[in-house]
């Protein structure tokens, strides 16, 4: 048993720092905030693949137009043909959710690809990989996206390829810095040293250990993405089309009725892309402080 | 600066160069490609609506004669594209490159004009957050920054036409008669939708906060307010001229996508409406040309952030 | 001790907060020192003793993270009338009979505007700093001469820029930069570290400060550029004469630079003197851990491989558990029978033995 002098400060002792400084706190709430909407999301896409829902979404009711929420049992009240909004909110998640999941696993799964090509091999791959990441970084997204629709009329699954494949870089840069970081530390050397394969260091200790976050964070940040791209196609005509709803047609459908003053129909949804789009930001953002450190 | 330093500098600068012409000569074979492979029939989409005859498509295809092999095609395109001819457009007929540069030109108002914006609204907040760190104030607006980059853009536009409409009387219609009183406005909602919700605001917050922050703690940083000297001053370079560039440059791809909605929103005759256009009519030249123009801004953007680089960073020439 | 101190200060403490260890890491740990004009003081002690710890608070660039500063530090001052720690106690509420601290709301940045404000005027001015790894202390993206220049332009009555510019040539030319007029124009990238820190001695000078503080100025370079750069110190102290408190691992560069010496470990001075009693082989009243520091010199070339000096056996203090006794306790092979309860159980006081010597260790006090 040592004994220590007086000054032997003790954990309870301190620390009156208000509640704002305290970086760890407000990642907190972004997590839960985040964690909140993707469960929300996740359970709106299942009951919507169920059809459990609160009305018929293609339900029109010619008496019923326009109304605001919670009136006559539809909780966000009803679009410009009567049909309840809720119910179309919660089926439009079906337009993004799994070509969204589809974007996601090409981005990871190529990006670590390439990020461990170029990070561990390195040489004329990094060279390689470098150039092909410019390349794609050279296209606005949309208007890649809108080349391809001229030059294919793809579905939604097919554009949402196209959003992961030009994801790619973005995720593999990030691995293959992490790599490099590594190397630099003189962990990759220490693990060949110790005469790991080099399958075993990649999977194990580079991904696995190190990378699993950034993967995480991308995986959110990438939802998002597919989000931001769907609802813009939706929006623009060229993505799920009425009656069919999705939250970036139902948007556009109540676009002349809101410069009439019938803000309602097309807020709604509006509003659904705002909470959803910020959940995924702030939990990849949240995750991203906490796990990488990046406030220390 | 002495000559002598000047010279690798040069040579760097050179590198940059080739370097985006290549990349860009790689964008138009994508273009090209892309094309290439497409199943449709761009002759068979432009004349469903202007002739009656049955078989137009056909003899038009016979009078062209048969098409020459991929590379052919090409380099054949490429070439014609070098002496500044990108065909014409298969609706209007008219020659793409004018088209482009004219719509081009509104575009990249668009688009420099809602940088600006949010510019002007994310630097504030970071430079405030890497000096001050959390403070209430502080978490409001980075707060702000998140929910701005959330907004789906073209409700936005809806609240801005709203207002224009309903205050000031102005119709997206209008847009080419600017002989209204408010007219000016109309050329001010555009980009400040674009400025407001680009979706790049909290990005541009948190990368310049993070940048700065790094700096602030460098060495060179506590030699400085060892003898006295403007902390902000030193760390202007490395902290927010080279980030600045860097994340602006790698931003203009959201920056003209969000620009295609917008000038959907708002009418606005640019390259994005255009090349919605082009996209629902199959007109290929000029959708050809739009991507290839979009591809030269981004590279021009990077080029620019470039060349910042390497004459700001006097260790780039080490690298 | 006959003129007024430059430099005194009193009971410095300096802790940092370790959010991983939940603790208090302390740094600084009532640090008493006075530096007469004039003088130079070095301070020698292995590493991660609190040497650039205690430097730093004296300029107020502890960098902003949770900690106490607390103690005062007077300039150019017998009885501490400007203590440039003045208001920073006012951040930590501490129980002074226990000395626990009891809170701590040190706002960082209410802490650093106050830190910067106190300083103002003194920062470069009154004193001046250089820094150990000139390559990183100086600013990569502007040529050294400017950046003296601009030192010289805040911190001397000299205003103009010409002639700020030819005050920065000569001052270059006094640190024998060769070719003073070209290295003007050079950035610190492609300057070699030897060029860099004559480039930072001149920047520091050339505001000519009542207090210069050196921290390590020698580690990290070529061993023939160290022993030029401490020939150029030496020159400097003759020529120019200004008060130093001179940083080091390196035993020679103390012994050739200084005119009294302190000792530290664990955060606290174990001894205090002359250079001549304390650094001298002969002399056999000394601190059984200078003892043992002495005894490491042979193995210089070791140290100046590691970049660091622990030739002494055992570990480096821990500055989170500070032991109830003698810090030093631990690794002292001095220790006999008749003082080792006190050894393990009280810390001794740091007394004088003789005139200008004074020590902390039991063995001396009867
Ligand atoms: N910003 C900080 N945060 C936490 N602990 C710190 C900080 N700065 C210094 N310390 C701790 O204070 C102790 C003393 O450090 P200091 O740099 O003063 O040692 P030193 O005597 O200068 O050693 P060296 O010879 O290696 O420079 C070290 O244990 C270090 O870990
Ligand atoms: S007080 Fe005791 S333990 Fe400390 S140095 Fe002196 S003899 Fe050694
Ligand atoms: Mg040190």
């Amino acid at each position: 048993m040592k004994r220590y002098s007086q000054y032997t400060i003790e954990v309870g002792d301190l620390w009156d720092v208000s509640f704002w400084k305290k970086a760890d706190t407000m990642d907190l709430i972004y997590i839960v905030y985040g964690l909140f909407i993707v469960i929300l999301v996740v359970v709106s896409y299942v009951l919507g693949a169920l059809s459990l829902l609160p009305h018929n979404p293609q339900e029109i009711n010619l008496e019923l137009l326009m109304a605001p929420p919670n009136t006559a049992g539809h909780l966000l009240g009803t679009d410009f043909m009567g049909r309840d909004i809720l119910s179309r909110l919660i089926i439009g998640i079906q337009a993004y959710f799994l070509p969204g999941l589809l974007a996601i696993a090409i981005a990871l799964t190529a990006g670590t690809i390439f990020g461990v090509l170029a990070g561990y091999w390195g040489g004329g791959l990094d060279t390689t990989t470098t150039y092909i990441s410019n390349l794609l970084n050279s296209f606005p997204r949309l208007v890649l996206i809108l080349l391809m629709v001229a030059a294919f009329k793809p579905d939604i699954y097919t554009i949402m390829l196209v959003v992961g494949v030009t994801n790619i870089p973005a995720v593999a840069s990030l691995i293959r810095s992490k790599i490099l970081f590594l190397k630099q530390k003189n962990f990759i050397e220490a693990a060949m040293a110790l005469g790991l394969k080099s399958w075993v260091i990649i999977f194990k200790h580079i991904l696995w250990h190190n990378c699993r976050a950034i993967l995480i964070i991308q995986a959110t940040l990438g939802m998002a993405e597919a989000i931001l791209m769907e609802t813009s196609l939706s929006y623009l005509g060229f993505g799920v089309q009425e009656p069919t709803p999705s939250w970036g047609n139902m948007v556009q459908a109540g676009a002349n009725y809101f410069m009439q003053g019938n803000f309602w129909p097309s807020t709604a949804p509006a509003l659904a892309i705002l909470f959803t789009i910020l959940g995924f930001h702030l939990l990849g953002d949240g995750l991203n402080n906490i796990l990488e450190g990046k406030r220390g | 600066m002495k000559l002598s330093a000047i010279r690798p500098i040069a040579l760097l600068l050179a590198r940059e160069l080739a370097i985006t012409a290549l990349l860009i000569l790689g964008v138009s074979f994508v273009v090209f490609i892309i094309i290439y492979l497409s199943p449709g029939d761009p002759f068979g989409t432009l004349l469903k609506g202007q002739t009656t005859l049955p078989n137009a498509p056909e003899n038009i295809r016979g009078a062209l004669g048969t098409p020459p092999a991929w590379y052919a095609q090409y380099l054949s395109w490429l070439v014609n594209m070098v002496q500044g001819d990108f065909g014409t457009s298969t609706r209007t007929g008219l020659p793409v490159l004018n088209e482009v540069i004219r719509v081009g030109i509104n575009t990249l108002y668009l688009t420099i004009g809602s940088m600006m914006v949010t510019l002007l609204i994310a630097v504030p907040v970071a430079l405030f957050a890497a000096r001050r760190g959390q403070t209430p104030v502080n978490w409001v607006l980075t707060m702000l920054a998140y929910v701005l980059s959330a907004l789906p853009v073209f409700w936005l536009g809806y609240i801005a036409i709203y207002i224009s409409m309903h205050h000031f009387g102005l119709f997206p219609l209008a847009f080419a008669s600017s002989a209204q009183k408010w007219s000016w406005l109309y050329f001010m909602f555009p980009v400040l939708v674009l400025g407001l919700s680009n979706g790049t605001t909290s990005e541009v917050v948190r990368f310049l906060r993070e940048e700065m922050s790094r700096v602030f703690s460098e060495d060179y940083i506590r030699t400085a307010r060892a003898k006295g000297a403007s902390i902000w001053k030193h760390s202007f370079k490395e902290g927010f001229l080279i980030p600045i560039t860097e994340i602006i440059a790698s931003k203009i791809p959201f920056i003209l996508g969000g620009a295609v909605v917008v000038e959907q929103v708002f009418n606005w005759p640019g390259m994005g409406r255009m090349a919605w256009q082009a996209a629902q009519d199959r007109d290929f030249p000029l959708i050809m040309g739009i991507t290839l123009l979009a591809a030269v801004f981004v590279r021009m953007g990077s080029l620019l952030q470039r060349f910042v680089h390497i004459l700001v960073n006097p260790r780039a020439s080490k690298e | 001790m006959n003129s007024r101190p430059v430099l005194k200060i009193e009971n410095l403490r300096t802790f940092f907060y370790s959010k991983g260890k939940r603790a208090f890491v302390r740094s600084v740990d009532g640090v008493n020192l006075r530096i007469g004009k004039g003088e130079t003081l070095g301070i020698v002690g292995e590493s991660g003793s609190g040497k650039s710890v205690t430097a730093l608070s004296i300029m107020g660039l502890v960098p902003g993270e949770p900690g106490v500063i607390i103690g005062k530090i007077g300039l150019k001052t017998d009885n501490i009338q400007k203590n440039l720690l003045q208001d920073l106690r006012d951040y930590v509420k501490i129980n002074m009979s226990t000395g626990r601290i009891m809170e701590v709301y040190k706002d960082n940045v209410g802490w650093q505007k106050n830190v910067d404000r106190v300083m103002q005027g003194i920062r470069g001015t009154e004193i001046a700093m250089i820094f150990q790894n000139p390559k990183l202390a100086l600013n990569p993206f502007i040529p050294i001469g400017k950046q003296i220049t601009e030192s010289i332009r805040i911190n001397t009555p000299i205003k103009k820029r010409s002639q700020a510019r030819e005050r920065a040539m000569y001052w270059l030319a006094k640190v024998k930069m060769d070719s003073p007029r070209l290295r003007y124009y050079n950035n610190p990238y492609g300057l070699s570290g030897g060029m860099c820190q004559r480039a930072m001695i001149a920047m520091a000078l050339s505001s000519d400060p009542s207090l210069l503080i050196a921290d390590e100025p020698t580690t990290g370079l070529d061993a023939t550029i160290q022993s030029k750069i401490v020939d150029l110190l030496a020159d400097l102290k003759s020529s120019v004469g200004v008060t130093t408190m001179l940083i080091s691992h390196d035993i020679n560069v103390i012994k050739a630079l200084s005119d009294n010496v302190a000792v530290m470990y664990g955060g606290t001075l174990l001894e205090h003197g002359p250079v001549g009693i304390i650094l001298s082989a002969e002399h056999q009243a000394k601190h059984p851990y200078t003892a043992a520091l002495l005894e490491s010199i042979p193995r210089e070339k070791h140290i100046r491989e590691k970049g660091y000096l622990q030739a002494i056996k055992g570990d480096v203090l821990d500055t989170i558990n500070i032991p109830l006794g003698c810090r030093f306790y631990s690794r002292c092979d001095k220790v006999t029978e008749k003082i080792q309860e006190k050894c393990d159980n009280h810390e001794p006081d740091l007394r004088e033995i003789s005139s200008g010597h004074s020590l902390r260790c039991w063995l001396y006090y009867e």
